[in-house]
């Protein structure tokens, strides 16, 4: 009896050395790199799987944009304005069961990751960053916006939501006509951008057929040539404006994956916030709320790996600490104590 | 007749070095000798006191000073500019009684101190020109003073809140001033890859006081509060590779010492987090009175010496204003001063600083005459209360009379966390 119960404790001990081992591997990680190669990884997947016949549905929560014919899911706005576009009598009837569907599948992507979609998976976010390390490698420095400007700008991707939501259903009420179809779609920077990766650029045009379709789509070459003069001198210049980033917001209590402060343990350093592509002024500031997800964020988890206190930041997934803030891992990082005679860029 | 007059009138710089110099002798020889078991690489420290309060030995002769009032003046700035940033809070009661014919009666001892210091004009390294953030009232208006009897001093701007956005704004533009001001003075340009490896070297030496802190939170506490606040306040003036150096090594004999539980301590000594005016070198009253009454210091709360250290600096790309604005952030939002008008974070920090070295109680001082810190005691005192925290308010000076008063009280508040302990047992 007495042996078992050693023998247990050995066991128990094995594994919680185990778990520690595994929790510093992680915390210590070079969160960059992992970064760089999720973003490769799914971009080819949800750009190029059309190719490989690989097809996640067309209720995806990130800007994989069907326009360009070899995505491997389609994002869900363009699912969802069209749903909405149903005659407003179809819409009230039982076929509205294929929305509430669409909405479900959507939700159930969305809360494997919550906001890490845009962080990690979406292409048109990982585009920016391969457009600002471009930026960083020509040695330009990037801009900020001033507060003010910051809490003025904020507000369009809800403008952009209610262009989502509401036309559709005008259209369908017979309010407007069908050539507002898609309307955001039309004035998207993601139509005109995405289907380039396939060599595709016939998007880059105006649609002449009436004077909404020329609107929208020279609002949508627009905003596209904005994406590019925008995310070259703003890291994830785009993100900020955009409407998925605003539902997203509206579901993020749902998700199993929480991002989460302790207050308590912060100093209000102000490296999180230093750090932030989306300058998110409550990261640092904030010592009250626990769960730490604002709309602007996309869940790159910079803050994380930037926060020199130990779990002060964390990662949750089913409340499990996933990846946490430590000192050690920072000090790795940061290169500390390394370095200290200039060789360059190591810390790039 | 010639009478052969042999003796010599010592001047007014000779009493003061005299006094200064067995100000510093006997608390070096206290803590060399008072307590078990002493760490063999302190004497590194011991010895730069010694050699520096002692023998006047000046320690940068070849370098451009530049002398800063508070912790927020950048020393990456000032080590990317090729200077060398001393630290002139001072803590000597000689130049406390020199320094009180210009300043009121019931001024802070700490910034009567300083004003003494300059007003001797007697350095063993003196500053080449002063910056001063406009923190407190008292240092700011000693500033003019200071600036009255010939030195080159420069005010550089300090908000009084910093949750604003006007405030971290304002900080920048003023450290941003600051580094072009002393860019000039210096006849040398800020660069990038200077800022960058000042910024890398004090980030370092920011590593090892928290390797150091680290064995403070072991069961069995390998080293004297005591011996930490002199690592810390060496850093206002010593030279930096020799400073990263000896910490090193102090740390390697740490690593030695918690192995083997060895600790200058006693079992049951509680465990004391130190908050409130500042210990500055030799005025270390109210730390030794603690720990030679059977307490340790395991933490504290000031800007002598964990808050200079605490908070480092991530960069996200190493351009020359992310760097400054990170830098600048760190010296304002994280700072815990009392001179701002809410101090929630402070609070914050002393009860996290409790937790995280499992303290028993703390320790509150402020000096006599700092009046921000008095004024704060209360809300702090609240706060400690509130969480179940015991915590003694005591005020000090830097005389060397009130030792009997202070140490019952210290005492009793030591015994009562002891009885405590026990209790929860």
């Amino acid at each position: 009896m007495f042996i078992y119960t050693e023998e247990i404790e050995q066991n128990l001990l094995k594994k919680s050395n185990m778990k520690n081992k595994i929790r510093n591997f992680i915390n210590n990680g070079d969160l960059r790199k992992v970064r760089f190669w999720i973003q490769l990884v799914s971009f080819v997947l949800f750009v190029y799987g059309g190719y490989l016949a690989i097809n996640f549905g067309s209720s995806f929560p990130i800007f994989t944009c069907p326009y360009n014919q070899d995505v491997s899911a389609t994002c869900y706005l363009i699912s969802l304005q069209h749903q909405l576009a149903l005659p407003s009598k179809i819409l009230f009837s039982p076929a509205f069961i294929p929305i509430f569907i669409g909405l479900l599948t959507f939700l159930a992507w969305f809360i494997v990751l919550n906001k890490a979609w845009c962080g990690y998976m979406c292409p048109f976010g990982t585009l920016q960053d391969w457009i600002t390390s471009l930026r960083k490698k020509i040695g330009i420095r990037f801009s900020v916006y001033t507060r003010h400007h910051f809490e003025q700008l904020s507000k369009i991707k809800y403008v952009f939501l209610t262009i989502v939501l509401l036309f559709p259903i005008l259209i369908g009420a017979g309010v407007i006509s069908n050539n507002w179809s898609a309307t955001f779609c039309q004035m998207c920077p993601a139509r005109v951008i995405s289907p380039m990766f396939t060599g595709d650029f016939s998007q880059w045009s105006i649609d002449f057929s009436s004077k909404t379709n020329m609107i929208l789509t020279a609002l949508g070459i627009s905003f596209a040539s904005l994406f590019f003069i925008g995310s070259f001198v703003k890291k994830r210049f785009f993100c900020f404006f955009c409407p998925m980033s605003a539902l997203h917001y509206i579901f993020a209590n749902t998700s199993i994956v929480k991002f989460k402060k302790n207050g308590s343990k912060c100093t209000r350093c102000g490296d999180c916030y230093t750090v932030c592509d989306m300058q998110i002024k409550d990261i640092a500031d904030d010592v009250i709320s626990t769960n730490i997800l604002r709309d602007d964020c996309i869940l790159c988890l910079k803050c994380v790996a930037a926060c020199p206190e130990d779990d002060a930041l964390h990662f949750d997934i089913f409340n499990i600490k996933i990846f946490s803030s430590t000192r050690e891992g920072f000090e790795k990082r940061m290169n500390v104590g390394f370095n200290i005679k200039n060789d360059g860029e190591t810390d790039k | 007749m010639s009478i052969e007059t042999n003796h010599h009138i010592e001047s007014p710089k000779e009493k003061q070095n005299r006094h200064k110099a067995m100000e510093a002798i006997s608390l070096l020889n206290s803590l060399r000798e008072d307590f078990k078991a002493p760490i063999e690489s302190m004497e590194y420290f011991y010895d730069l006191f010694e050699r520096v309060h002692c023998k006047h030995e000046s320690l940068h002769d070849d370098k451009t000073k530049i002398g800063t009032m508070c912790i927020q003046i950048p020393s990456e700035i000032i080590y990317a500019l090729d200077g060398v940033p001393i630290r002139l809070c001072n803590g000597f009661y000689t130049d406390d009684e020199i320094g009180s014919d210009f300043m009121p009666q019931k001024a802070c001892p700490l910034v009567k101190a300083t004003v003494g210091h300059f007003a001797s004009n007697n350095f063993t390294d003196k500053p080449d020109i002063v910056f001063s953030p406009t923190t407190c009232d008292q240092k700011t208006k000693a500033g003019s003073m200071i600036e009255s009897f010939g030195y080159k001093f420069i005010d550089v701007d300090f908000p009084r809140t910093k949750d604003s956005e006007a405030s971290r704004e304002y900080w920048r533009r003023s450290v941003k001033q600051f580094a072009l001001d002393l860019s000039k003075f210096q006849g040398k340009k800020l660069t990038k890859a200077n800022l960058k490896n000042a910024i890398k070297k004090i980030g370092y030496a920011q590593s090892l006081y928290n390797k150091l802190s680290d064995f403070r939170k072991n069961e069995v506490v390998p080293i004297l509060g005591l011996d930490v606040f002199l690592v810390t306040n060496a850093f206002f003036f010593d030279k930096i590779d020799n400073w990263i150096e000896a910490t090193q090594k102090l740390i390697s004999e740490l690593e030695i010492r918690a192995k083997e539980k060895i600790s200058p301590a006693g079992k049951a000594s509680p465990r004391i987090v130190y908050t409130g005016s500042p210990p500055i070198f030799p005025n270390y009253k109210i730390p030794q009175i603690i720990e030679e009454s059977d307490g340790i210091i395991v933490a504290d709360e000031t800007c002598s010496s964990n808050r200079m250290f605490n908070d480092m600096v991530a960069i996200d790309e190493w351009n020359m204003y992310d760097m400054m604005d990170s830098m600048s952030d760190k010296y304002l939002k994280a700072c815990t001063c009392p001179i701002f008008t809410k101090n929630e974070d402070r609070i914050r920090r002393v009860i996290q600083l409790v937790r995280d070295y499992k303290a028993d109680g703390v320790i509150y001082q402020a000096f006599a005459g700092c009046t921000v810190y008095e004024m704060e005691q209360r809300s702090v005192l609240e706060a400690m209360e509130k969480e179940g925290i015991p915590i003694l308010y005591l005020e000090s000076d830097y005389s060397p009379s009130q030792g009997g008063q202070l140490s019952t009280r210290v005492e009793a508040f030591l015994e009562s966390l002891k009885t405590r302990r026990r209790n929860k047992k």
